[in-house]
């Protein structure tokens, strides 16, 4: 199969996961404040041990690249959040909230996407497994992104199943970044560095800013701590045993 | 001088330049909140950085070993904080004093696990030694920092931050010189320490500085502190 077809293919497939997140909805049952904090941990720690991945990948190919497209990739994401105007967004609000909250929190959603496919296409690059392994993580971090989004449209009288759609559509950013990134990078493999470390320097700042905070105030911070750490710590060793 | 006690004075060199860390805090005043929150996320951001670095190392000697000895140092983290109290009873430490003591206890630790990586590359040749000892005591400045960074805003003085800073890298020299000696043994324990400290550290970022950083300043501009400092410790890591 052609490269980029296996880049649009992982990259949907990590897309569409997000519709799992729906499923505790589908099945009427209402989840408390701390679950959804413990998936969003969960989440956090696939992603650090993810941007460690990306941070190994990119230093045998150029420190300074790496370091460059780190900061241009953390940049980005705080200039997203600042200028989209969810950089102090609470993301805790299940009922209440101004007329725009819903479409904001889907904004975030879809900015926050955005650069998980830079992730996938950057992966894919340095080799086809750790691609893959890339798009699973975040297909699994993608399922309690989505139920914590479903949480909140639902809560606003959005119905199971459109929330489950519009969780899908604020991953398609997703997909087309990954296909654009890898199709970059295959044409210019020069810019395989900047682009691993725009990656990691982004997974990093949306952890830092989104997930971590929010996830203090949905559970306490040892709890999540605890279950951050676990996750990251898989994560670094299937990287390290697949290498 | 015998190879030992190169061994050791190197190590001591690189245990005295952690207190260079201190430095920059002679010049910080008063203790508000945002200073609180932003030394946490500076030192956060260090410490993670740090971490990472000694999983790559840790990995290369054996990834199983590094995640078992990783758990192994968040338990070891948890039993500590047990042992200091729940600083919400009456009578048990301060939240700042059990912050700060937990801080020295948890880089302390760390340097035990970084002496026996001394060591062993010590025991590679001796060739690299100087270079070696001159990578590592420059890479002690950021610890030492991130030690100041949590003491110095919970009142203490710029000499106390200094003199813990280089309280808790003495376990580098006394560990380089036990694992120089019997390289063999130490090597198959190295992965075990190595992700014991990456453990404990990472641990502690995300349990007690980063929600502390959370409380006290806006999200987003603690968010950039962190992860502009985690890489700029990796891009200090690689480049020495």
């Amino acid at each position: 199969m052609d490269r980029t077809l296996v880049v649009l293919l992982f990259a949907s497939l990590s897309a569409a996961t997000a519709v799992f997140g729906a499923g505790p909805f589908a099945l009427g049952q209402r989840l408390p404040l701390s679950r959804i904090g413990f998936a969003n941990a969960v989440a956090s720690g696939m992603m650090l041990g993810a941007a460690y991945g990306l941070l190994v990948a990119g230093f045998e190919r150029g420190v300074t690249a790496v370091a460059g497209g780190a900061v241009l990739g953390i940049l980005f994401v705080a200039w997203t959040h600042a200028a989209s105007g969810t950089d102090e967004l609470d993301l805790n609000r299940l009922e209440g909230g101004s007329e725009a909250y819903g479409y904001q929190v889907l904004l975030v959603n879809s900015l926050h996407s955005a650069s998980e496919g830079v992730a996938i296409g950057a992966a894919m690059a340095v080799s086809q497994p750790f691609g893959i392994f890339m798009a699973l993580a975040i297909a699994v971090h993608n399922v309690p992104e989505a139920t914590v989004l479903c949480a909140i449209l639902t809560g606003r009288g959005v119905r199971v199943s459109s929330a489950a759609g519009l969780a899908v559509a604020a991953n398609v950013s997703q997909v087309l970044l990954a296909v654009v990134a890898y199709a970059i990078v295959q044409a210019a493999p020069g810019t395989l560095p900047w682009a691993l470390g725009f990656a990691m320097g982004a997974l990093v700042q949306l952890v830092m800013s989104e997930l971590l905070p929010e996830s203090y105030r949905q559970a306490g911070p040892r709890s999540i701590a605890l279950v951050t750490v676990v996750a990251m710590g898989i994560v670094v060793l299937l990287q390290s045993v697949a290498a | 001088m015998t190879p030992v006690l190169t061994v050791f004075l190197f190590g001591l060199v690189t245990a005295v330049a952690t207190g260079l860390g201190a430095l920059p805090f002679a010049l910080l005043r008063g203790v508000s909140p945002r200073a609180v929150a932003f030394a946490n996320a500076v030192a956060g951001g260090l410490m993670l950085g740090a971490s990472f670095g000694i999983v790559a190392e840790g990995t290369a000697y054996g990834a199983w070993q590094t995640l078992a000895g990783g758990l192994l140092g968040v338990v070891f983290i948890l039993l500590t904080q047990r042992w200091l109290g729940d600083p919400d009873i009456a009578g048990a430490t301060t939240a700042d004093t059990r912050r700060m003591a937990l801080i020295v206890i948890v880089m302390t630790v760390h340097s035990f696990a970084e002496g026996v990586a001394v060591g062993v590359a010590f025991g590679g040749g001796p060739t690299l030694a100087l270079a070696i000892t001159l990578a590592i005591a420059v890479h002690n400045v950021p610890e030492g920092l991130a030690i100041s960074a949590v003491l110095r805003p919970r009142g203490a003085t710029v000499l106390a931050c200094a003199g813990w800073s280089i309280f808790s890298s003495l376990p580098q020299p006394l560990m380089a010189v036990p694992a120089f000696l019997f390289v063999d043994a130490f090597r198959a324990a190295l992965p075990y320490g190595l992700g014991f400290a990456a453990g404990a550290m990472v641990f502690m970022v995300l349990e007690e500085l980063l929600p502390e950083a959370y409380d006290r300043a806006s999200r987003a501009p603690v968010a950039v502190v962190v992860s502009l400092t985690l890489v700029g410790m990796m891009l200090f890591q690689r480049m020495l």
